[in-house]
């Protein structure tokens, strides 16, 4: 093709947005909504889970050891624990830190404790679980280890954090995908509506010779403009929006904080990979939806 | 040059459009083609313009050949290749309501990748030649039915056709108005360019003379000057 040509095409489809202004600004309308929602949709999962992993990390095993366990034993042990890949933070806990710890907590019982002679408590090792979905097969491990008396572990905790980690991923990604169908359905009606318009002219073109590509390439120009248009507006809107979110939040509500949150996600550690990422969707879905709608009338 | 040789064509609903139609039309010929409604007129057209494709018969051999081009065998994606060689004049004109007249004229050089050099010096040459020289910058939209038939007639002509198709191109004019494009056709004619005309107009056929064609259920019933 000649560089004319190519520019004749490039002209017609930054043309074909103006003359069609309001199919036009339907599909920018559209595009940029949709953008907006998939986005907040995937940014709220990444904070749901966020928050979940704030609330995991706060989980805590406590490994109680007998009596009879010498200290060469302690120590593998500590060594054999720090080397599990779902074991993080492993501090040993002597059993006189623990009656520290147990007096401290029980200032009024100064009384009872020196009656007694002999420290009661055992040793123990205090560990946090990485993935706690997989705590089970980890204490299970833990259990078969000697001189292990007793293993003090949050189950009940962990199991409805599991279960609810599983719901929300389960229903972020159907409203995802769901969302995902319904821009994609919208966009493709709108175009639809303005290519139609655009019948006789694509009809002109194929009785005149012009290949299918030729014809295809002014619309796929329109999309990709719009596609491009909107995926910066969703940016910019995103990037306001979701601070201002943040704000509201953080002074309105008390249940994230509540749950142990580790805090929102910040805007800099996704928003440029998030404005690429709705540049391409928004040319993406924009681009295909135009040149998906002009297939059917090229067939003369 | 037109050929055809038994050729057939029958749509996937099952109706026989065509049926064995034998047809040469030489180069630089102008000929009528007529006949009632449904009786396979505008499939001959589309048979020419590869839109439908004639049957493959075992038992029969067709052949269909348009300016060099042979139908039976040509693929898909050569079809633009045909359509370059034949310039098409509708009867609702078809012309692009937000182009002025040169815009239209130069729209098809455009779609075929026609250098600017050439479309600036051509598209004047042809809205000229149709004496529509005053009208370039006008719109569609502000001119009579007979100007909108001629800048279809400069648009069919401005990329050197050596076969120009025109189905009912008087459908929507006067009387007098369709005269004067019917001889605007027989002009393009005398320079060489094959035409086809279709038409329902039997009075202006026969006060124009010249090779007539007619279409009876799909088979041709006469074919002869008169």
């Amino acid at each position: 093709m000649r560089l004319s040509g190519a520019g004749y095409l490039i002209k017609q489809g930054v043309r074909n947005i103006l003359n069609n202004n309001i199919a036009s600004v339907a599909t920018f309308c559209v595009l940029t909504v949709s953008l907006l929602i998939v986005g907040f949709t995937a940014l709220f999962t990444l904070n749901i889970n966020s928050f979940i992993s704030g609330v995991e990390d706060k989980n805590e095993v406590v490994i109680f050891l007998t009596d009879d366990a010498d200290d060469n034993y302690i120590e593998e042990l500590g060594n054999k624990l720090r080397a599990d890949s779902n074991i993080s933070d492993v501090v040993f806990w002597s059993k006189e830190e623990a009656f520290d710890d147990l007096k401290s907590s029980m200032p009024d019982a100064e009384d009872i404790f020196g009656y007694i002679d002999e420290n009661p408590l055992p040793d123990a090792y205090r560990i946090k679980i990485k993935d706690i979905s997989q705590m089970s097969s980890t204490l299970y491990a833990i259990n078969s280890y000697s001189h292990i008396e007793k293993v003090k572990a949050p189950y009940d905790f962990v199991n409805i954090l599991t279960g609810l980690k599983s719901a929300i991923m389960v229903v972020c990604v159907v409203i995802f995908f769901s969302l995902m169908l319904v821009c994609f359905v919208m966009i493709s009606n709108i175009t639809r509506a303005s290519v139609e318009m655009r019948h006789r002219e694509i009809t002109i073109m194929k009785y005149v010779g012009a290949t299918d590509g030729f014809i295809k390439v002014p619309f796929f120009i329109e999309g990709l403009t719009l596609g491009i248009l909107a995926g910066v507006l969703a940016s910019l809107l995103t990037f306001v929006g979701y601070d201002r979110l943040i704000a509201l939040l953080s002074t309105e509500t008390t249940l994230f904080s509540a749950m142990g949150s580790s805090g929102f996600i910040p805007l800099s550690t996704f928003m440029w990979k998030l404005a690429v990422i709705y540049i391409a969707a928004g040319a993406l879905l924009a681009s295909i939806g135009t040149v998906g709608s002009v297939k059917k009338h090229v067939k003369v | 040059m037109i050929e055809l040789r038994n050729v057939s064509v029958t749509y996937k609903n099952g109706v026989d459009a065509l049926n064995d139609v034998s047809l040469k039309i030489n180069d630089g010929e102008f000929a009528f083609v007529v006949g009632e409604s449904g009786a396979g007129k505008s499939t001959l057209i589309r048979l020419l313009t590869r839109e439908v494709k004639a049957d493959e018969r075992a038992d029969v051999k067709s052949v269909l050949r348009v300016n060099g081009f042979d139908l039976m065998k040509m693929k898909q994606r050569d079809v633009h290749k045909l359509r370059r060689t034949i310039g098409f004049v509708f009867q609702n004109f078809m012309l692009i309501d937000s182009m002025t007249v040169y815009d239209n004229v130069a729209f098809v050089l455009r779609c075929i990748d026609a250098p600017t050099k050439y479309i600036r010096k051509r598209v004047p040459q042809v809205i000229g030649l149709l004496g529509l020289q005053d009208k370039a910058n006008r719109y569609p939209g502000q001119l009579s039915g007979g100007e909108q038939q001629r800048v279809a007639l400069a648009r069919a002509l401005v990329n050197n056709p050596q076969l120009i198709i025109a189905d009912e191109p008087t459908g929507n004019l006067d009387p007098r108005t369709s005269v004067e494009i019917v001889k605007l056709l027989k002009e393009i004619n005398d320079r060489g360019t094959t035409v086809l005309m279709v038409t329902h107009e039997h009075e202006l056929v026969k006060r124009m003379g010249g090779r007539l064609i007619n279409i009876r259920k799909g088979e041709i019933s006469f074919d002869d000057r008169i």
